[in-house]
């Protein structure tokens, strides 16, 4: 038994216990470092936004331009938003103080500017993105080639895709009624809906054990030392 | 009959059992092997595991960089600690120069960390300054720049706009490596190291705009949805969760005798019993329910 010394690792193994005492029942330890992480977590976040995002994104480009001004005067420069010191940088923080507005009702309805802006931005730029991604390449992908059946097991496999793909897409498919030769080929497609489920189940248990197994081998052998 | 009324009483005893007689199963399971760790074979998956480490052995001279997005936190520590860990020392092995990054805040300790380790754990074992790996100019951590959007389009186009300075507050532009790393271009492949769909992010804007390689490490929950992304092609390799990560240590100990803690190997006979034990328990859970449908069924309930 080789315990540890370290102040971090014992108050990560007591922070850990504390954690695990609610599989017993709620109590006051674990209360404790529930709230505690939730203060770390919160305080770290901030405090990185600040000094990563606010600080070279905010600050520093009004105090250069303000520094510019002040010793050579005035030009257009500071007014260019792709040079270090600008004021330009004015624009976008005044529209992003706008979020503050949703807490006054009479000009609450501001607040629509910034979130607007936000979500035109983000449906173009991710529309024609996902659609490539996520429906064509997996179009393309769902055709079966002469190449794919050249080997047994590959081939069986590409023909599975494609009637699991087909069935559960029938499945869905909701404008008629699933009856006659649709009834089978959908009743095949919950069966492979099923046997995803299953899979995703097993692989959520997988999941959940080893983050159990880090924190077990965390106590065991970083902080008690019993594991050589 | 009251023999057969006793035993029917046990089905509905044990589906009714405290779920803390579970837990405390579970646990036994888990720590005995990790007490007393024993050997089972750990069996390569071709798809997945080895396709990345193939990737990553097959890595061309003329972009010899590769990103690593970074994108752990310590909830998802045990699995994809081991993965990055891994992945660091294959390249540092290879000599392949990295360049990381994290798309959230609370990643940056942790991927600075599994740096630091793999970092002197070569430099302990040098005799050479060409041994050594050296910030800069074997590696570059870029720090954290929100939202993640901004930095994996931005790196597409130049990362010195994204990045002007590295984490420690160095110009990017003065580190030795940056010289030939201007944007994906220069890089030959992406992987990414998270436990949510960022690997399919970079698919859909780095891969889809700019036609670099991604690959993934992710946690066990969320494989599922990376296979239609494996199976058309779109993500090259993956890491999937604890067991992939200890097939990624299994393949770097064997390729280059490397001798180094791996975390992941270490849950693996834990992993094995608790899988079993919770079969079982899937088992018994049905059976129990079963047997006890059947026993009402016939008493007319």
């Amino acid at each position: 038994m080789n315990i540890a010394t370290e102040f971090w690792t014992w108050n990560a193994a007591i922070l850990t216990i504390a954690i695990f005492s609610f599989l017993w029942r709620d109590n006051p330890l674990y209360r404790i470092a529930e709230h505690l992480y939730i203060g770390v977590a919160n305080g770290y976040s901030i405090t990185l936004t600040y000094f990563n995002v606010v600080v070279p994104m905010m600050i520093d480009p009004l105090v250069n331009a303000g520094k510019m001004v002040k010793q050579d005067g005035f030009s257009t420069a500071v007014l260019n938003p792709f040079n270090d010191a600008n004021f330009f940088i004015i624009l976008p923080m005044m529209v992003g103080a706008l979020y503050i507005t949703r807490f006054i009702p009479k000009i609450s309805w501001m607040v629509r500017i910034p979130i607007g802006l936000t979500m035109g931005y983000y449906t173009a730029i991710s529309i024609p993105a996902s659609f490539e991604a996520g429906i064509l390449r997996q179009l393309e992908a769902s055709i079966v080639t002469r190449a794919q059946l050249a080997e047994f097991w590959p081939g069986f496999w590409t023909i599975v895709i494609l009637l699991s793909t087909l069935a559960t897409l029938i499945y869905f498919f909701f404008s008629t009624e699933q009856k006659g030769v649709l009834r089978p080929i959908s009743n095949f497609g919950i069966l492979m809906v099923m046997i995803g489920f299953g899979a995703s189940f097993g692989l959520t248990v997988m999941a959940r054990i080893s983050l159990a197994i880090g924190r077990f081998i965390f106590l065991f052998k970083d902080w008690l030392g019993v594991v050589s | 009959m009251s023999n057969r009324v006793e035993i029917q009483t046990v089905w509905q005893k044990m589906m009714g059992v405290d779920r803390r007689v579970i837990y405390v199963i579970v646990a036994l399971v888990m720590i005995i092997p990790i007490i007393f760790p024993f050997d089972l074979p750990i069996r390569v998956s071709e798809r997945t595991t080895q396709a990345l480490f193939d990737a990553v052995e097959k890595f061309p001279k003329e972009h010899n960089a590769m990103l690593i997005s970074a994108d752990l936190s310590p909830q998802d520590q045990p699995e994809l600690y081991p993965m990055l860990v891994s992945l660091l020392r294959h390249s540092f092995h290879r000599r392949i120069k990295v360049l990381a990054m994290c798309l959230y805040a609370n990643s940056l300790g942790l991927a600075e960390q599994a740096f630091n380790q793999v970092v002197s754990e070569f430099n302990n074992r040098a005799t050479t300054d060409e041994e050594r790996i050296i910030y800069g100019r074997d590696y570059v951590f870029l720090g954290w720049k929100p939202p993640p959007i901004v930095p994996i389009l931005g790196l597409g186009e130049n990362i010195f706009d994204v990045f002007p300075k590295d984490f420690y507050g160095n110009d990017l532009n003065l580190q030795p490596m940056m010289t030939n790393i201007k944007s994906y271009r220069d890089m030959d492949m992406i992987a990414s190291i998270a436990a949510n769909s960022l690997p399919i992010t970079y698919v859909a804007y780095a891969q889809a705009r700019y036609g670099i390689k991604v690959t993934a490490g992710v946690t066990a929950v969320s494989v599922a949805d990376f296979y239609p992304y494996l199976d058309s092609g779109q993500l090259t390799g993956m890491i999937e969760g604890m067991k992939g990560a200890a097939e990624y240590e299994k393949l770097v100990q064997e390729k280059f005798s490397d001798q180094e803690r791996r975390m992941a190997c270490e849950g693996m006979s834990a992993q094995s019993t608790t899988h079993i034990a919770i079969i079982l328990m899937v088992i018994l859970g049905n059976v129990c329910y079963f047997m006890q449908r059947r026993h009402e069924n016939r008493r007319g309930v």
